[in-house]
């Protein structure tokens, strides 16, 4: 039926451009369809439609070249902060997202099953950025300590009963920043999650009598994210920081560990013997608020980047920002350039220099490559372009009273 | 306990003065750009608590807690936006994590809220963020909330608004009034009576072509008073600038000026348009001050933010040096805060901004997403504000990872 609709297109065959938009000559890496050299991009409306080589520019109505960049599926941060019910962490979503190449952020639990309506109407429909969320077993979501902290707030039923009614936004359960040294927050998430069908996305305290190894290997199941795994309080190492027996066996299970870096929970003293021992972030994702973005630049981009200094392949980093969180939210439409999918588009430059990198505590990594969003496209459309490669040089616009 | 952190404190600070610190910070080895104080050289600048302590060659660095070297930057007073959106209006952006990564410090919201909707800006945004956030008070009471409220006369009370601009004299810097699509003077006129009325400029957004009974020459010369700001200069929508045929700026915009009428960048999505500040830089006509009108949208492809206006005015001919001044000391002054703001001069607040000027192959868009090939850039890459380094791009001020030890927060 594609094929059939493509050849209807193309037949009449250099009069009318058949694409909107064409990304020429990238370097594609497409980790879900196991791609990754130069290939054309063609677009029609909100959709890719052609992945070859050696597509005529003719054929599009505007061509961006790009054979300057890697071209990738737009990025998918599974843990970012952009309700803006908690105003005073808080983050404009299409401006930190688009501009650094993420076309899905899924907000991590900001607002509760109670509340998470208002962050709908208020921010997510307002969004050009695909903004998703989990919503947060704490029916009023992060609402300082005493609200959090409340199991009385905490009902599973309520927040399944949410996440049905949006099964095209929420993608699962939060918990995060509970203090009481029980399993409640954690097994009532769970309980949800179960509820509802969805997965569970974790924030945890050890505390004396609610240890971490029996977090990740007993009450979460095969599927729920931990994230902040890198994490200060996080026994991931031991004392000769070699990666913990538990991490592996809680691999093996299928929990997934998520970066979550924020301005807490990334440090290189952790991820560097981690990483050089092989323990590798599932995914990718930034914790992104008004805090973690200024010294620590925790934007998704950077945070890729600290990990390709620190050894990751590009492949490894672009594969855990883009289908790795797409299958973890269960979402197989997103973090892929297939044709017939959804346009959502990074191209990426990867500079060479000498760059520094902060991590959660300021700490400084020096590296030689740094990734930066050059152009992203949303929705078939091109929503950023730093180097103007999609845009018109103002001298051939014509005269200025006809700018459109 | 009380007593005794009071003593710990005084022998800290002693113990710091005997070790010859008596700074927090010091910048060292950057080129300083500070119009106010006609320094414009290889500088250090030292800060104590959040106060500019000196502006001198050759600051040791063991007089101070912290030194960063910051050779080959430029350091410049923090830039001082004199049209940004961080309240009321639909695209309106939350200041940090906007304004202090561009070397911005100080941001004047252009009339986000009106005199009933204030005290809320005030408590969400202004109270809450590290920016420091000024207004321009909407002449509209709801503030930019639609044309619904914009053009509803009734709700345009000059008395109110200069009331509440008296309360918070601190914050409210003067008036706005902007999308007015009703014929007539009036949204004008009342803004200039709140203007009277309490003391302070305003600042216009106002179409002359489309509708109806305005005109440039008049508004400029007759309505608008000296000291009162026009933003959007390089758009052809709101101002007769530059003739359409001939390039030539037009007579009454000289008068205007001559007048000392404020002529305001205000780039946004919709109002620099390349041939007409192309033009007016050609004719000698650059904007008093350089603004942003940073929103949603601006900030996206044309990315109107400081240090890229900033830069696209520089590819039109302006100096780094002169475009400085009309980012610090120029928007200062029209919002009648210098020297308190603008400046590295001695005692004043520690709001700094370091910027590399970078060379390559740079494309600058307009509002209108028509690109422009320039071959410098300044880039924000540190950001100190009120004596406090809150942006380190390049991690300046901070120790390798394996050298720190198993360091927390690193100061």
């Amino acid at each position: 039926m594609r094929v059939l609709l493509l050849l209807l297109l193309l037949s009449p065959l250099g009069a009318q451009p058949v694409y909107d938009l064409l990304l020429k000559n990238g370097n594609v890496i497409d980790p879900a369809n196991r791609r990754n050299g130069r290939f054309d991009i063609g677009i029609i409306g909100d959709k890719i439609v052609r992945v070859a080589q050696g597509i005529p520019a003719a054929h599009a109505r505007r061509t961006a070249d790009v054979s300057d960049y890697y071209v990738t599926p737009g990025l998918i941060d599974i843990h970012t902060h952009f309700d803006a019910q908690g105003a005073s962490l808080n983050l404009h979503p299409d401006f930190h997202a688009l501009s650094n190449g993420v076309t899905t952020a899924v907000d991590a639990g900001s607002s509760g099953w109670k509340n998470f309506e208002n962050f709908k109407k208020e921010v997510i429909d307002r969004a050009d950025v695909r903004l998703l969320a989990f919503v947060n077993i704490v029916g009023a979501g992060m609402y300082g300590r005493e609200v959090e902290d409340d199991v009385g707030q905490m009902d599973p039923e309520g927040a399944a009963r949410m996440v049905k009614k949006y099964p095209q936004i929420i993608v699962g359960i939060k918990t995060a920043h509970f203090q009481p040294p029980n399993w409640e927050a954690v097994d009532r998430a769970v309980k949800a999650a179960e509820l509802s069908d969805s997965v569970v996305m974790v924030d945890f305290h050890p505390k004396p009598g609610r240890e971490y190894p029996e977090l990740i290997l007993k009450h979460m199941r095969p599927g729920d994210i931990h994230t902040h795994f890198y994490g200060r309080l996080i026994p991931q190492l031991d004392a000769n920081k070699k990666v913990t027996p538990w991490m592996w066996e809680a691999r093996k299970r299928g929990v997934l560990f998520d970066v979550g870096h924020g301005s807490g929970s990334f440090w290189f003293r952790i991820a560097v013997p981690a990483i050089q021992q092989g323990f590798l972030p599932d995914t990718i994702s930034t914790d992104i608020h008004k805090n973690s973005i200024m010294l620590p630049r925790a934007t998704l981009i950077n945070v890729m980047s600290k990990l390709l200094n620190i050894g990751m392949t590009l492949e490894q980093v672009i594969e855990r920002s883009t289908v790795n969180p797409a299958k973890a939210i269960r979402r197989a439409d997103l973090g892929t350039l297939s044709e017939g999918l959804i346009a959502d588009i990074a191209v990426i430059e990867m500079q060479r220099g000498k760059f520094a990198f902060l991590d959660s505590g300021r700490g400084k990594l020096i590296g030689d490559r740094k990734l930066r969003a050059v152009l992203t496209v949303r929705d078939g459309r091109v929503v950023w372009d730093s180097e103007g490669l999609s845009l018109t040089e103002w001298t051939n616009a014509g005269p200025y009273s006809n700018y459109k | 306990m009380k007593h005794s952190f009071g003593i710990s404190l005084i022998l800290a600070a002693i113990a710091s003065v005997a070790s010859g610190q008596q700074y927090d910070l010091v910048l060292k080895g950057g080129h300083v750009i500070d119009p106010a104080g006609q320094i414009d050289r290889v500088m250090d600048v030292a800060v104590s608590g959040n106060r500019i302590a000196r502006v001198a060659q050759d600051i040791p660095a063991s007089q101070a807690k912290k030194a960063i070297d910051v050779k080959g930057f430029y350091i410049t007073p923090g830039l001082v936006d004199l049209h940004a959106h961080v309240f009321g209006y639909s695209g309106s952006l939350f200041p940090d994590s906007t304004s202090l990564i561009a070397g911005t410090t100080t941001v004047v919201d252009c009339g986000g809220a009106g005199w009933r909707t204030f005290e809320e800006f005030k408590k969400t945004i202004i109270d809450t963020s590290d920016t420091r956030v000024l207004a321009f008070l909407n002449i509209v009471g709801h503030g930019m909330i639609g044309s619904k409220y914009e053009n509803d006369v009734e709700d345009m009370d000059p008395a109110a608004t200069a009331a509440k601009i008296k309360q918070y004299p601190e914050i409210l810097v003067g008036i706005k009034t902007a999308h007015y699509s009703r014929p007539g003077w009036t949204a004008l006129e009342r803004s200039v009576e709140a203007g009277r009325l309490s003391n302070t400029p305003i600042i216009v957004d106002n179409n002359i072509l489309t509708p109806m009974g305005r005109n440039t020459r008049q508004k400029v010369l007759e309505i608008m008073r000296p000291g009162d700001m026009h933003t959007h200069t390089y758009n052809d929508r709101h101002l007769e600038l530059v003739d359409r045929i001939t390039g030539k700026v037009k007579p009454w915009m000289w008068e205007a000026r001559k007048r000392g009428v404020l002529f305001d960048l205000g780039h946004g999505s919709g109002s620099f348009m390349w041939p007409v500040a192309a033009a007016a830089m050609k004719g000698g006509f650059p904007p008093d001050t350089i603004s942003t009108d940073l929103h949603s949208s601006s900030i996206m492809l044309p990315q109107s933010d400081m240090p890229n206006c900033i830069s696209k005015m520089m590819h039109l001919g302006m100096t780094l040096q002169d475009a400085i001044l009309r980012s610090t000391v120029s928007p200062a002054k029209a919002i009648k805060r210098f020297p308190e703001l603008g400046t590295l001069g001695e005692g004043r607040v520690a709001d700094i901004a370091v910027f590399e000027l970078e060379s390559g192959v740079f494309a600058f868009k307009d509002a209108w997403r028509k690109k422009n090939l320039a071959t410098k850039r300044l880039q924000c890459i540190m950001t100190v504000r009120d004596g406090k380094v809150v942006f380190d791009q390049n991690g300046l001020g901070y120790p390798l990872w394996n050298t720190a030890g198993d360091y927390v927060v690193i100061p």
